[in-house]
């Protein structure tokens, strides 16, 4: 029980790290200048539909019983009702939030995988004409935010050269879409075993996801270089080659050491990824969370927005979760309860 | 919550060399930059917020940048987008640094104190930590939209949410500052501990956080643009670069490129300058 103590108290810690979440929305909505309520009602305002309209929208009462109530109601996985097309919002998330996650979780798999490759030939075929290439680039990690690179390479690949297909959607029109089994596109196309589909929403994904890694693998690559720079000269890595280890043992044991920081920037990495698929999803037709929170915000719709916050947050919550524990399994060391010297 | 934070070395007394003539061309792209804010909006050829031709005339004469699909003239919206964007990001880099400052002193200074204060202040560290590990695209679309998209509360909401990063970078420079022994020496003196705390402690814990003003400002940069592209920022027509890049993707997407390719050269020329700049101011610091 005690051995498995540094992860369970990580876990424990999510559910009060998301409370903090809620009762931030909470009180962000609390904080809106204006009744909301007055402006929903606008010409149909009589005081009993006013205090109808409160009450749904869990605004009557002290703030503690709203809070209260608020909780209660997310515990039941209830966010409310949307105020521009009446549906439950949870229904709505559940529609769009896989598409987005699938966008962002292909672009972060790629970035993980590029930087890993690449900085190992920058780091150990430092003379390589590709590797001063990559440092050059690595520097300007960031400048170029992804909407930027997808307008340019819309201009490039779909308008000048048509290589890319037409940014409407994640399919071609007249394909019809794999029957929905896990909500993910591209996994549904996959599972159903619809090879057609698949590579439609394969070469649909080609463009966004490449311009998300072109923008952000940056970051990580410039990350593993200095890592693993500092852990190939370490005397740890002299060892074992004294030692007679395999190259493959050295190099995984250099790696090793020089994951931790990079693994905390691939979380970091997940939030940069969703802001940019939701910033991209627009110009690409993706119908997916981030044209709903745009619509959302178009339309003045706060019960949407406040949840929309919410599943961001939860996500990203989770995601440092997972990260933390990965890490805590790569370096025993950063398991609490032990004690480093710091360096 | 792990969170990568970023450590800078701490600097010393800057000794600047004014021998050292190496370099200066650096700043140059972002005085040019600065200077077609300041006094571009005097010298637009046309109104950057009216119909002034037919719509989606191509690059030429009369229109160096052409005009939009709605007719406004490119050239002058992107010039008049200039100073609003550099205006917005300069004010949110400022305005997260002081927020940066104050927070990260008070949360440094106060931390490992016993009882309600050092709580206060642990509670405090925890929640900035919380907030940045929400995306600030997401962040401040909900936000801005909450309290309206004007430029004073594009340029508050946004300050508030970058500052964590600064926090955090003075927080670590505050905890390394408090185990010196001058701080000792004026506390022996009788210096009050508000009195040290700004004259001593703040001086000698902002010049992490100051060095990566130039991050905050890129980011704010990018992020008021992003804000524009899915369409919270400003309300249309004002010339903001993210709102015409948005509303010139279409355009583009049908081969008329130039009113999404000017506004989007403009906002990687004013990042990419600024970096440069930077980098050459803080490098001549650092020596």
């Amino acid at each position: 029980m005690v051995r498995q103590r540094w992860w369970a108290t990580r876990v424990a810690m999510l559910p009060a790290h998301l409370l903090v979440f809620v009762v931030l929305t909470f009180i962000l909505v609390r904080a809106m200048p204006g009744d909301p309520v007055l402006v929903l009602l606008g010409q149909n305002y009589t005081p009993q539909a006013y205090a109808a309209l409160q009450a749904d929208l869990g605004l009557a009462g002290s703030l503690p019983e709203q809070l209260v109530g608020y909780v209660v109601n997310l515990v039941q996985l209830d966010l409310g009702q949307s105020l521009m097309t009446g549906r439950e919002v949870v229904a709505e998330f559940a529609q769009r939030l896989p598409g987005t996650l699938e966008l962002a979780m292909c672009a972060l798999a790629i970035s993980a995988l590029v930087s890993c490759l690449v900085a190992y030939v920058v780091v150990l075929h430092p003379r390589n004409p590709v590797s001063a290439t990559v440092r050059a680039y690595a520097r300007a990690a960031g400048a170029i935010p992804e909407y930027v690179l997808a307008v340019a390479g819309l201009i490039v690949f779909y308008a000048a050269l048509g290589w890319a297909p037409a940014p409407v959607g994640r399919l071609d029109i007249q394909i019809l879409p794999p029957p929905r089994v896990t909500g993910f596109p591209l996994l549904d196309a996959v599972l159903a075993g619809n090879v057609e589909a698949a590579g439609s929403i394969v070469s649909h994904l080609v463009l966004p996801v490449g311009v998300m890694v072109l923008a952000q693998s940056a970051l990580l690559i410039k990350l593993w270089v200095a890592g693993l720079e500092d852990a190939i000269d370490d005397p740890v890595t002299r060892f074992r080659v004294a030692s007679g280890a395999s190259r493959a043992a050295v190099v995984l044991s250099v790696y090793r050491r020089a994951a931790p920081p990079v693994i905390t920037m691939t979380g970091t990495l997940f939030g940069y990824l969703v802001g940019g698929a939701v910033v991209m999803e627009g110009l690409f037709g993706f119908n997916g969370m981030g044209q709903y929170a745009v619509d959302a915000v178009n339309s003045g719709d706060f019960i949407a927005l406040q949840g929309f916050l919410l599943v961001v947050a939860a996500m990203s919550l989770v995601v440092f979760l997972v990260v933390d524990i990965v890490n805590m399994l790569v370096d025993p060391r950063r398991r609490p309860g032990v004690r480093v010297e710091e360096s | 919550m792990s969170a990568s934070t970023v450590t800078v070395p701490a600097v010393g007394a800057p000794a600047r060399d004014r021998t050292d003539r190496t370099g200066w061309w650096k700043v140059v792209p972002f005085v040019v930059i600065a200077l077609v804010a300041v006094v571009g909006p005097f010298l637009l050829p046309y109104d950057p917020t009216r119909v002034v031709a037919s719509a989606s005339v191509p690059p030429g004469g009369d229109h160096w940048f052409g005009t939009d699909s709605a007719g406004l003239d490119v050239f002058s919206r992107v010039v008049a987008a200039t100073r609003l964007n550099l205006l917005i990001a300069g004010l949110v880099t400022v305005l997260a640094t002081l927020i940066g400052a104050l927070v990260g002193i008070l949360i440094g200074m106060n931390e490992s104190r016993r009882g309600p204060l050092g709580l206060a202040a642990r509670g405090l560290s925890r929640l900035v930590d919380l907030a940045d590990a929400v995306p600030a695209i997401v962040l401040g679309l909900v936000v801005i939209s909450f309290f309206g998209a004007t430029a004073p509360t594009i340029v508050v909401c946004l300050a508030v949410i970058l500052s964590p990063i600064q926090i955090r970078l003075i927080r670590t420079e505050v905890l390394r500052v408090r185990a010196e022994a001058y701080l000792d020496a004026a506390r022996i003196a009788g210096v009050g501990e508000a009195r040290l705390t700004f004259r001593h402690v703040m001086p000698n814990s902002v010049s992490a956080a100051w060095e990566n003003t130039s991050v905050v400002f890129a980011v704010s940069i990018i992020v008021t643009a992003a804000l524009g592209f899915v369409g919270v920022g400003m309300p249309p027509p004002t010339p903001e670069w993210g709102a015409m890049l948005s509303r010139g993707a279409p355009d583009a997407v049908a081969g008329r490129w130039w009113s999404a390719t000017f506004p989007a050269a403009a906002l990687a020329l004013a990042v990419g300058a600024f970096a440069l700049a930077a980098s050459e101011v803080l490098r001549r610091r650092r020596r």
